[in-house]
């Protein structure tokens, strides 16, 4: 589903990607870990078309989106969930919504006021996310945690193949983090998921497989029970002592 | 019920707005008012067009005039060199070249964002400026473009003041509901988004760097009719109407009445034109600086009122029903 080739990626002089590569089969569930400054976030943003890489190749279904701009990779099905929230602050949580909804059909309509039909699938999302209730609240009146889960509502309901995860239960309480953990869990198994996680309890929940992030290049890959028996070696790269379960 | 008396309410105000000089001819024999409120609703069409980009779609253009001077040489050079005073032709023409003028520009723009657009559109109409005086074989130059013909419809003229008021008035009806037809489609809450945050927009699938110029370009034909009814108006199309100053104008208007709603722009060109043409004749002969007076009342609601006279409006009446 997604091959990445040799990407490489530096900031002025600070190297952030290395020459990384990895696949990432259709319908896998892919956790990338690795301490601050691995480069996770940057993978996130060369793979979602926001930032361009210095160097290296992104694949898609085999085709080469190196060089499409985000809203074409968005139209190709990539869907991204931001490390610090991106929304629409003055709109509604129902806006919000409807916006990624209507995204498919298209802005070009005009004069009529936008069809009642997004705003129910828009409602049907925020009530998948746990937000029923909240549809009229605008962005800055939601509490963080609930920004979070609109912002995977927003996600979805571009109907994604793909969707890449940039922390997406950061700063959430653990209450939070457990729903939106079980939330991801239970999406269709044919959606692909690249997920940038701290929380390793999350990490061994959601992840099929595990790649492992350090300095720029991939120092680990494998399978989440492989990563787990491995991590006790790697603990020093993740920055803190890692409970295993 | 309720959304039918608003519609016939807004239809009653229409006609009265339209009908303007025969009802108030009695008490109105100078045409005074009548003058003073086909200018205003020039205005307020301009700055229609201006808060599609201020206020709708987050662009702050300070380049706003060339599409109005663009739109008035065209509708006053059309109909001298093909010899026409048809209102489709000349106001076809003042559409076209607006729309094309704006594309041009709008391609080289819309993809700078915040204080990097201001200054760009602000260079590129300068040079529309430039061109507009200095081509005076086109543009009369210096000493503009006089002469315009009022226009015709069919075998309906339009050069009496009454009639020439009513087409501005029709005109301006139009341009309202375009503008409001916009805002509440999904067009305008596109806009909105791309106002807000555009990297989101585009993460969404939006194309942001098509819809800013679909906007460009559609408030530049808007303000481009603007300018073609002005020159009807006035007879005239000076390189003023393209310059620095006249997009101040339309900026200040906006800003004054209330950025990114239908009733802000439209308030700001009757505040605006009461100063640049009431006022003065109030107050002692040193005094009747307009644009001094304007300056100021500017600089009063960039410090006390933000939201312009709507939002003023708003906050009142929500004090009020708190109470």
């Amino acid at each position: 589903m997604i091959e990445i080739r040799e990407l490489r990626r530096s900031f002025g002089g600070v190297v952030a990607l290395d020459g990384v590569s990895l696949k990432i089969s259709e319908g896998e569930r892919r956790a990338l870990i690795g301490p601050n400054g691995a480069g996770k976030t940057t993978l996130i943003d060369i793979l979602a078309g926001e930032i361009p890489p210095t160097g290296g190749a992104v694949l898609l279904s085999g085709r080469d989106i190196t060089g499409l701009r985000s809203w074409q990779r968005a139209r190709l099905g990539l869907a991204h969930v931001y490390q610090r929230t991106e929304l629409f602050s003055p709109l509604s949580a129902r806006e919000n919504v409807a916006l990624a909804v209507a995204a498919r059909r298209g802005p070009y309509r005009v004069f009529r006021a936008p069809p009642r039909s997004e705003y129910a699938e828009a409602d049907a999302m925020l009530e998948r996310v746990g937000l029923a209730g909240r549809e009229a609240i605008v962005v800055r009146a939601l509490s963080h945690g609930e920004r979070r889960q609109l912002e995977l509502a927003v996600a979805l309901a571009q109907g994604p193949r793909v969707l890449l995860l940039d922390e997406p239960t950061a700063g959430m309480s653990p209450v939070e983090t457990a729903r939106i953990t079980e939330l991801i869990a239970g999406l269709d198994r044919a959606l692909t998921i690249l997920i940038v996680e701290h929380d390793m309890d999350v990490v061994f929940r959601l992840a099929d497989r595990v790649t492992v992030l350090h300095e720029g290049r991939v120092i680990a890959d494998g399978t989440a029970a492989d990563v787990r028996g491995d991590v006790r070696v790697h603990d020093v790269y993740l920055g803190k002592a890692v409970t295993v379960a | 019920m309720r959304p039918l008396v608003r519609w016939a309410l807004m239809a009653v105000a229409a006609a009265a707005l339209v009908t303007f000089p025969y009802w108030s001819a009695p008490w109105e024999s100078t045409r005074f008012a009548t003058t003073l409120l086909r200018d205003a609703l020039i205005l307020a069409i301009f700055a229609l067009s201006l808060d599609l980009l201020v206020g709708r779609a987050g662009m702050p253009s300070l380049g706003h005039a060339a599409f109005f001077g663009a739109g008035g040489y065209a509708a006053g050079i059309a109909s001298q060199r093909l010899a026409t005073d048809q209102l489709p032709v000349t106001l076809g023409a003042a559409a076209v070249a607006a729309a094309l003028l704006a594309l041009v520009i709008g391609v080289l723009v819309v993809r700078s964002e915040g204080i990097f657009f201001l200054m760009l559109t602000l260079a590129l109409a300068q040079i529309v400026f430039a061109i507009a005086f200095q081509w005076t074989a086109v543009t009369g130059g210096s000493n503009g473009l006089s002469g315009v013909g009022r226009p015709m419809l069919a075998t309906l003229d339009f050069s009496s003041p009454d009639l020439m008021y009513v087409l501005v008035a029709i005109a301006f009806v139009l341009a309202m509901l375009t503008v409001w037809g916009l805002a509440r489609s999904p067009y305008g809450r596109a806009l909105t988004g791309v106002r807000e945050n555009e990297r989101r927009m585009r993460a969404l699938g939006y194309d942001t760097a098509r819809l800013r110029l679909s906007a460009f370009v559609l408030a530049g034909t808007i303000a481009g009719i603007a300018g073609a009814l002005s020159a009807y108006s006035t007879r005239f199309v000076s390189a003023q109407d393209a310059g620095l100053g006249n997009s101040i104008r339309a900026f200040v208007t906006v800003l004054v009445g209330g950025a990114g709603s239908l009733g802000g722009p439209i308030a700001g060109s009757a505040l605006v034109s009461l100063i640049e043409r009431v006022v003065p004749s109030l107050l002692p002969v040193e005094l009747r600086i307009s644009e001094a007076i304007l300056g100021l009342v500017f600089i009063a609601f960039v410090l006390f009122g933000r939201q312009g006279m709507v939002g003023l409006g708003r906050d009142a009446w929500l004090r009020l029903r708190a109470r």
